[in-house]
């Protein structure tokens, strides 16, 4: 029991040095979780705060791509870490850097694979408390947490870190997908007690990429506010989808130093600002 | 997690440990008192769930290296996240299980036949290195120093894979 509280404690040690923990999260897989996080981190760098990005989806990790740094190769130093640093500064730690290239898929060693499910949950939750603790974030005004789908990635989550701040909701305005964001919702509020800082609608429209209208995706509806309503959290605002944005993140590059006047951009760049605020709501 | 021992209420102290042998592994605790000996046996799916937890059996000399847990846990990762010191890395939840890991890994005495290193290289690269090194575990355990194909049939079954 005492290694276990020392793991806390060095945690602990570790998170001191940073003011919020954001966990992003959805209880669907493929709603944009990872581009937002990349996004907010870019605009939130932008207005001066300080921001790092955790990849916490261990099996399907692609923040370090998203971010521009996909060669990165983190290095013992110093009893921590090193994080990678993209062009703006930003610190980013995923499970892809330490696999041999994007191909390689994550295996944990054991004499046998067979049964692994009564040792695997275990063995990533020590893997997400150590990149959490022993990556050098310095200090940080706010870290993004991009979780993996799943409605109980932010129990598991919460169990590691007591003192998250909150939880940004990324969902598509379709009914499929918000029927399960809306179980994440509740697992949040009223399970885990995790205070959601917002929901956010994606891929909300298409943009032309010529004459700049948008498309519906899913058809006139207002069904992601109704959603929050519904939750009494708050809706912060939609990013339609720009073809531009995808390309970008594919690339490792920033959308909003290319594409700032696009409304993607605007949008962002407004959900970045509310963030913000939540922010220092909290800290004040 | 302590043993006592019943008579003279001391808790006991880690003396020895054996294995793992295809999984499995003992550990022998001692009172200090009365020299009494007692040993906890884990089957497979108890050792690799201790060392998913990264704690180390009879407690830690020197503090855990950073992220070691993750990086010795892996099947296979990128050799550039190599230990700070040469000593460090492979050492997951115990000196006494890693080191006995370690201890198994040189493949001295171990033949491969031509047939079975062609079936090897046939496996996925990324999990080669943890395939072979459980064949050779299994191959040396049964004191045999030759896998050929009828070795890697019969511990086909147990790779789960």
């Amino acid at each position: 029991m005492g290694q276990v509280a020392e793991q806390h404690d060095r945690l602990g040690r570790r998170l001191k040095r940073i003011g919020s923990m954001i966990a992003v999260m959805s209880g669907k897989g493929g709603v944009g979780k990872s581009t937002v996080t990349a996004s907010l981190a870019d605009a939130l760098t932008r207005k001066g705060i300080c921001t790092g990005v955790l990849d916490a989806d261990l099996n399907g990790p692609c923040m370090a791509r998203m971010m521009g740094v996909p060669d990165f190769k983190p290095s013992p130093k110093n009893g921590s870490m090193t994080a990678a640093r993209n062009e703006f500064g930003i610190p980013v730690m995923s499970m892809g850097m330490f696999l041999p290239d994007e191909r390689t898929p994550l295996v944990w060693d054991a004499n046998s694979q067979r049964g692994a499910y009564t040792w695997r949950s275990m063995v990533e939750m020590s893997a997400l408390r150590e990149l959490l603790s022993d990556t050098e974030w310095g200090d940080l005004d706010v870290l993004l947490i991009d979780l993996p789908p799943g409605a109980e990635r932010l129990q598991n989550l919460v169990d590691l870190l007591p003192n998250l701040a909150g939880a940004i909701v990324v969902t598509t305005p379709s009914v499929v997908a918000m029927k399960v964001v809306g179980r994440s919702i509740s697992m949040a509020t009223d399970i885990t007690n995790v205070e959601v800082v917002g929901i956010i609608e994606n891929m909300s429209a298409v943009v032309g990429p010529a004459c700049g209208h948008q498309d519906k995706f899913f058809g006139e509806t207002s069904m992601v506010e109704d959603l929050a309503a519904a939750h009494d959290v708050p809706y912060l605002g939609k990013i339609p989808f720009d073809h531009r944005l995808a390309d970008c993140l594919d690339h490792g590059q920033s959308y909003l130093q290319t594409h700032r006047s696009k409304p993607a951009a605007t949008a962002i760049l407004s959900i970045a600002e509310q963030v913000f605020s939540w922010t220092k709501t909290k800290s004040s | 997690m302590k043993f006592l021992c019943v008579p003279c209420d001391q808790p006991m102290n880690l003396h020895s440990t054996h294995g793992p042998f295809d999984g499995t592994m003992s550990i022998v605790y001692e009172c200090p008192s009365c020299d009494v000996q007692m040993a906890m046996l884990t089957n497979k799916a108890e050792t690799q769930m201790v060392r998913s937890l990264g704690v180390k059996i009879g407690g830690r000399t020197a503090p855990a290296e950073p992220m070691e847990t993750l990086r010795s846990s892996l099947a296979v990762s990128h050799e550039e996240s190599a230990s700070e010191s040469s000593s460090g890395g492979r050492c997951p939840f115990t000196g006494v299980i890693s080191d006995a890991m370690a201890a198994a890994e040189p493949e001295a005495g171990i033949h491969w036949s031509p047939e079975a290193l062609t079936r090897l290289e046939a496996i996925p690269s990324y999990i080669q290195p943890m395939v072979k090194r459980n064949i050779e575990d299994y191959a040396r355990d049964r004191g045999l120093s030759e896998i050929d194909e009828g070795v890697m049939d019969a511990m086909k079954g147990q790779l789960g894979m």
